[in-house]
């Protein structure tokens, strides 16, 4: 039975962990209303590249980088096959998904020696002590690993990268390109009268999301230790859990920013599945637990938050 | 200044319900004209609006704008060119953003919208010019969110913003047809001394025919995709109601409405 102390440990560098994957959402669901199932690839896809990038030893900073350029150019495609091609979002985020299952399963298996085939090597990338993670190289080297029995490092590190990630949101939104992307979410005839293309704006959305997303997916390879094929599943429930959770309990919280509400939602959520294990419930029930989570933040969401509620329409 | 030359539009194809409404629609509209366009139900006023917008694309003919050729731009190129107005007042301004932003939004219209900032603090004062004349005290009220302003104080809004960057034509969609009869009142006479001020090329679609006959300078009726009525000048300043209620009427009976 892990300690009160862990529990919290896990559920805080957990929240910090998704809450970059919940800001993304924030993005896609929340302003423009793009339920994007996407991210579960783009996720795994950030999480391959940074472990087979570390392994060949680059900077590991730079590779979290270039994770969020590879996840956002998969979020440029899941953004042509719904604005160019017309398909509907769900199935967007289907087809992408599906597709990166191939993708990172071939270059996991080439990145490990393996052959085009995907046959010949391991399908998981491990990514050992001797290896520089964000969390083993400069500047998180400058922190303490154990303060008190707590990950610290861990812990400020995720932090930080939530609070960069979402200062950055904040000021994208509060750019011309940031505002016609709400307006987008909120009015695409609007937006057309001001001889902006809406399907524009969706991409760069969708792109800065699957970026944020892949960016998660290397945090969850520094924590874990390694990339496997599976990490990706259950990316959906956790993101959008977070945005509808942190968005109604801090409803009426004028104060602060939504991508603030975002990141407190995202701790709030990983704090009942730490809780849940604390009390004891095995790891195999965890899926089901996040399922049966989401649904009640759903639902509560729906009598808290009437969509749009303030307005008159 | 804006010319159909020759449209051509069907609506159904290939279904037993096939309808061609314009079939080699000519209408030549000068700079500075302020066009009512009246007619009932189907008569194709609202499609010509929307095949002049873009939101709607012909099979046959040519839209020349200043002699340009636009047939062929998208709706959002279009948009480069019109100020557009809509009968929902929820389409011509944005709910969850403030009236601020809205503002800040359509005064970067026909620019980049990069990576700058997206409110200009230097340009409130002009914003709030630009919303005194409609005296509703919107001047005031720059940060609050639009979704909580009533209908007409957002048609106001919506006019003003829509001639906020330089455009060639103002289209006005049945602008007042979702207001109560004293914001719609309003808002129509805002329009008037909003189009003379700025002696802009206007083309206004409405039901209310005294609006059409008392506004504008020139007058259009449309029935079956077809012009049966154009006045303009002192032709059009002598036009009663009762005389354009009466030719709307034979035509509502010939088509057994």
């Amino acid at each position: 039975m892990p300690s009160f102390l862990g529990a919290c440990e896990v559920f805080l560098t957990d929240g910090f962990m998704y809450s970059v994957l919940a800001l993304g959402f924030y993005i896609s669901y929340s302003i423009l209303d793009f339920p994007d199932l996407s991210v579960e690839g783009t996720a795994l896809l950030g999480g391959m590249s940074y472990a087979l990038l570390v392994r060949a030893s680059y900077n590991p900073w730079l590779t979290v980088l270039v994770a969020f350029m590879l996840g956002s150019i998969a979020g440029c495609v899941t953004g042509f096959l719904h604005v160019k091609l017309k398909i509907r979002p769900l199935l967007c985020g289907i087809l992408v998904n599906t597709m990166l299952i191939t993708v990172n399963l071939i270059a996991s298996v080439v990145g490990m020696g393996g052959n085009l085939r995907g046959e010949e090597a391991l399908t998981t990338i491990p990514v050992g002590r001797q290896f520089i993670t964000i969390l083993r190289g400069f500047p998180s080297t400058l922190l303490p690993t154990d303060l008190g029995g707590i990950n610290a490092r861990k812990l400020i590190v995720l932090f930080v990268v939530a609070t960069v990630c979402k200062l950055l949101i904040d000021l994208y939104l509060k750019t011309k390109n940031g505002l016609a992307l709400r307006a987008t979410g909120n009015n695409e005839q609007f937006v057309t009268t001001l001889g902006i293309d809406p399907g524009s704006s969706k991409i760069i959305g969708l792109a800065i999301s699957n970026g944020l997303a892949a960016v998660t997916g290397t945090l969850v390879v520094t924590s874990r230790g390694n990339a496997n094929q599976n990490m990706g599943l259950g990316m959906v429930v956790i993101g959008l859990a977070s945005v509808i959770i942190g968005l109604s309990v801090f409803n009426k919280a004028y104060f602060f920013k939504d991508t603030t509400k975002v990141i407190f939602g995202s701790v709030i959520y990983q704090a009942c599945l730490s809780f849940a294990t604390y009390l004891g419930v095995p790891s195999a029930y965890n899926k089901l637990l996040m399922a049966l989570l989401f649904t009640v933040a759903l639902v509560t969401s729906n009598f808290t938050t009437k969509h749009r509620s303030d307005s008159r329409d | 200044m804006i010319k159909f030359d020759n449209i051509q539009k069907s609506f159904g194809i290939g279904t037993p319900d096939e309808m061609q409404l314009f079939n080699g629609f000519n209408l030549e509209v000068s700079e500075g004209e302020f066009v009512s366009i009246v007619g009932s139900n189907g008569s194709g006023k609202t499609t010509l609006l929307n095949i002049l917008c873009g939101s709607m694309l012909i099979e046959g003919g040519r839209l020349l704008l200043d002699g340009a050729d636009i047939t062929k731009l998208s709706e959002h190129e279009r948009a480069k060119y019109l100020g557009r107005v809509f009968q929902d007042p929820q389409k011509g301004t944005c709910s969850d953003l403030t009236i601020l932003e809205n503002m800040a939004l359509a005064d970067n219209k026909n620019k980049k919208f990069g990576l700058g900032a997206a409110i200009n603090k230097k340009r409130i004062d002009h914003y709030k010019e630009l919303l005194e004349p409609c005296q509703m005290g919107l001047e005031n009220r720059l940060g609050t969110l639009v979704g909580t302003l009533s209908g007409g104080q957002r048609q106001a809004l919506a006019l003003i913003i829509s001639n906020m960057a330089d455009i060639r034509l103002l289209v006005l969609d049945e602008h007042t047809a979702a207001l109560d009869p004293k914001s719609s009142e309003l808002v129509m006479e805002l329009t008037t001394r909003f189009v003379k001020e700025h002696s802009i090329t206007t083309l206004m679609v409405t039901h209310n025919l005294r609006y059409a006959v008392d506004h504008g300078s020139r007058l259009l009726m449309l029935d079956k995709g077809l012009i049966v009525l154009d006045r303009k000048g002192k032709e059009k300043e002598q036009t009663t109601v009762e005389s354009v209620l009466h030719i709307f009427n034979e035509i509502s009976i010939e088509s057994g409405n």
